[in-house]
């Protein structure tokens, strides 16, 4: 009967995961905002001019509209692009180091599946003026520490570089058409496919086998970085050795490392990062909650040349999972429900004051029927799971218990709340 | 822990199950009339279901199952966020274009496209620069040029042996296909020590 009322892809949030979505934001805000970020919100509409030419995110993908101007709008598919330019619009000098945090919806119009969630609920940093290794390693240390804030603990953090492959390319002849191909293969790790293709091309054998052995640079970090002093071939590849073993140590230091492992495989395809990249995985949930990286050219496009890391988790995906292992926080508070007498009215609306100044949630409604009738409708009603029911009647207060009203004194009610 | 395969019903489940006992697992319940949805090898390491092959890259993607076994034409039909660690030595065949010898295929005006596989056709013609209408048919679909539905049909060719039977031939080769095995992009770093073993043992075997 609903179905010419939703859309596939959007969803409601029900108020038992509204609260636990809540009870994470606030913890997860209150950890960024004791790290020194400082809270930020853009638009949900972005100009269409904004994303055209940006490759990470492809055009298909965009919600677009027109304004009565006949400027074309899009809705917000990503919260890093406009973050990165409120930075450089309200601070100019590149030098200045800027920490931000935001909570917000993004949209993607996926083509497929139908299914897929096209309203993303983001929550996210990022940390902008700095290019050390200790700003990765800051950005990455929240990462993980955001997951175990809110009781999750099977966390992995798989750390790259795209820029390791990127200068190995450079040593390498190949035409854009090859790169991509190859690129991609690398990122789904289709070890078969690269064998074939780099078979017919004018490359060394060595470069050959070098390739092919790319996707399997991943896993524990210090064999990976023993692995990964073999495949240099120059100066800006050593580099990024040295930069994520350095990473590596800043997390060490921070008690963190023992959730990090690496991968070499990750390219910048789809993606604006320039240099480090890491996606976030919870143990037995198949698809990565957290992306993040470094993105030292993007601010450029609104120019301030600017080095910029961050992350943003995807939340209804952790809720998911949470829900799933019973980690949710739930909302345990008990109600009071009073029904009272028309008579009665001003000392109902009193009483319930007085429970509501000590923190306590409680309603008011009028007695219409029998108050069996009462009791029972709203022992059915999901929403007064744990309501606790009063009468008031003839300025005498009843307290239902099982199926008996205990009469009670006005004061007794704050005496058991306090 | 237990590693869990996604395996597409049929022709490729039959040789991949065979291939997991050659590298000495165990399915003691399992035969292909049982009914039961999932087995589970007497070590309790690994276990299995059966499904139909496009659901495998989901099962895989969405981490309902590991690894999975499924042939190379689903993945490039259906693509899914999975790792493509291996083309195994099961299933092989080619992703034809086929028609009749003695009527060229119409470029440079409009074309049919009789096919299982709307993208993996489209995907091609467009490549060369030529616009298709296309069928979707889901089997049968040799038929589709003999009633005259289309010019052409894209399709799996084996043996060659249907083709051959209705008059029509391979006009053109788009792609070898083989079975791949796929891994869930999170189960591969989460779940290291247990799947690296199965992948290399599946390499032996290549």
């Amino acid at each position: 009967m609903l179905l010419n009322y939703t859309i596939d892809g959007f969803e409601n949030i029900q108020h038992q995961d509204y609260y636990s979505l809540q009870k994470i934001i606030n913890k997860l805000t209150t950890l960024y905002r004791l790290y020194g970020y400082h809270q930020i919100s853009t638009p949900t509409f972005e100009t269409y001019d904004l994303y055209v030419h940006e490759d990470s995110i492809p055009c298909d993908d965009l919600f677009k509209l027109v304004n009565h101007q006949g400027k074309v709008l899009v809705l917000k598919p990503d919260a890093t692009l406009p973050v990165t330019r409120m930075a450089a619009m309200n601070h100019p000098n590149p030098d200045e180091i800027i920490k931000f945090s935001y909570q917000t919806n993004i949209y993607r119009n996926f083509s497929s599946p139908e299914m897929i969630k096209k309203e993303i609920t983001q929550i996210g940093i990022e940390y902008f003026g700095n290019d050390t290794p200790e700003c990765d390693g800051e950005v990455i240390g929240l990462a993980i520490l955001s997951l175990l804030e809110i009781g999750i603990k099977d966390v992995h953090i798989d750390l790259g570089h795209v820029g390791f492959i990127n200068y190995l390319f450079e040593e390498l002849t190949l035409s854009s058409f090859e790169r991509e191909t190859l690129f991609q293969y690398i990122e789904n790790k289709n070890i078969g496919d690269i064998a074939c293709f780099v078979k017919p091309l004018n490359l060394s054998t060595a470069a050959k086998e070098m390739i092919a052995k790319l996707p399997t640079l991943y896993g524990e970090p210090k064999t990976v970085l023993k692995e990964m002093k073999a495949f240099c071939l120059n100066g800006k590849m050593e580099g990024v050795v040295e930069k994520i073993s350095e990473i590596y140590c800043h997390l060490e230091v921070m008690g963190l490392a023992e959730y990090v492992s690496f991968d070499l495989g990750f390219t910048n395809q789809m993606n604006y990062y320039s240099d480090i990249n890491f996606k976030g995985y919870i143990n037995n949930w198949g698809e990565p909650v957290i992306s993040g990286g470094r993105y030292n050219n993007l601010s450029e496009k609104f120019g301030i040349p600017r080095p910029a890391c961050g992350f943003a988790i995807d939340l209804i995906k952790v809720i998911d999972y949470m829900e799933q292992e019973n980690l949710l926080p739930v909302d345990t508070q008990s109600r009071h429900a009073i029904f009272y007498d028309d008579d009665d009215k001003a000392m109902a609306y009193t009483i319930a004051n007085d429970l509501r100044t000590k923190n306590e949630i409680s309603e008011v409604f009028m007695i219409k029927t029998d108050w069996g009738f009462h009791v029972q409708s709203l022992r059915e009603n999901p929403l007064y799971k744990n309501a606790i029911i009063y009468f008031l009647s003839k300025g005498k207060l009843c307290i239902v218990e099982g199926d008996q009203y205990l009469s009670l004194k006005s004061n007794e009610i704050k005496r058991e709340v306090d | 822990m237990v590693i869990r395969f996604a395996l597409a019903k049929g022709r490729v489940a039959k040789k991949a199950i065979e291939l997991l006992t050659e590298l000495g697992y165990v399915f003691d319940d399992y035969s292909e009339k049982s009914r039961k949805l999932i087995f589970t090898d007497t070590t309790g390491t690994i276990e299995f279901f059966l499904v139909k092959s496009p659901d495998v890259p989901t099962y895989v993607e969405k981490g309902a199952a590991d690894i999975g076994i499924v042939g190379k034409d689903v993945l490039l039909e259906h693509p899914a966020q999975v790792y493509e660690l291996l083309n195994l030595n099961i299933g092989r065949c080619k992703m034809c274009v086929a028609g009749y010898e003695d009527r060229p295929l119409p470029y440079g005006k409009k074309m049919v496209v009789g096919t299982k596989y709307p993208l993996i056709a489209k995907t091609y013609f467009n490549a060369k620069n030529q616009l298709v209408d296309i069928i979707k048919i889901n089997g049968s679909v040799e038929l589709a040029p003999i009633i005259g539905l289309s010019d052409c049909i894209v399709d799996i060719v084996e043996s060659g042996n249907t083709l051959r039977e209705n008059g029509l031939s391979v006009l053109e080769e788009i792609c070898d296909i083989s079975s791949c095995l796929i891994v869930n992009q999170v189960s591969l770093k989460t779940k290291r020590e247990l799947i690296d073993p199965i992948i290399q043992e599946f390499k032996t075997q290549l």
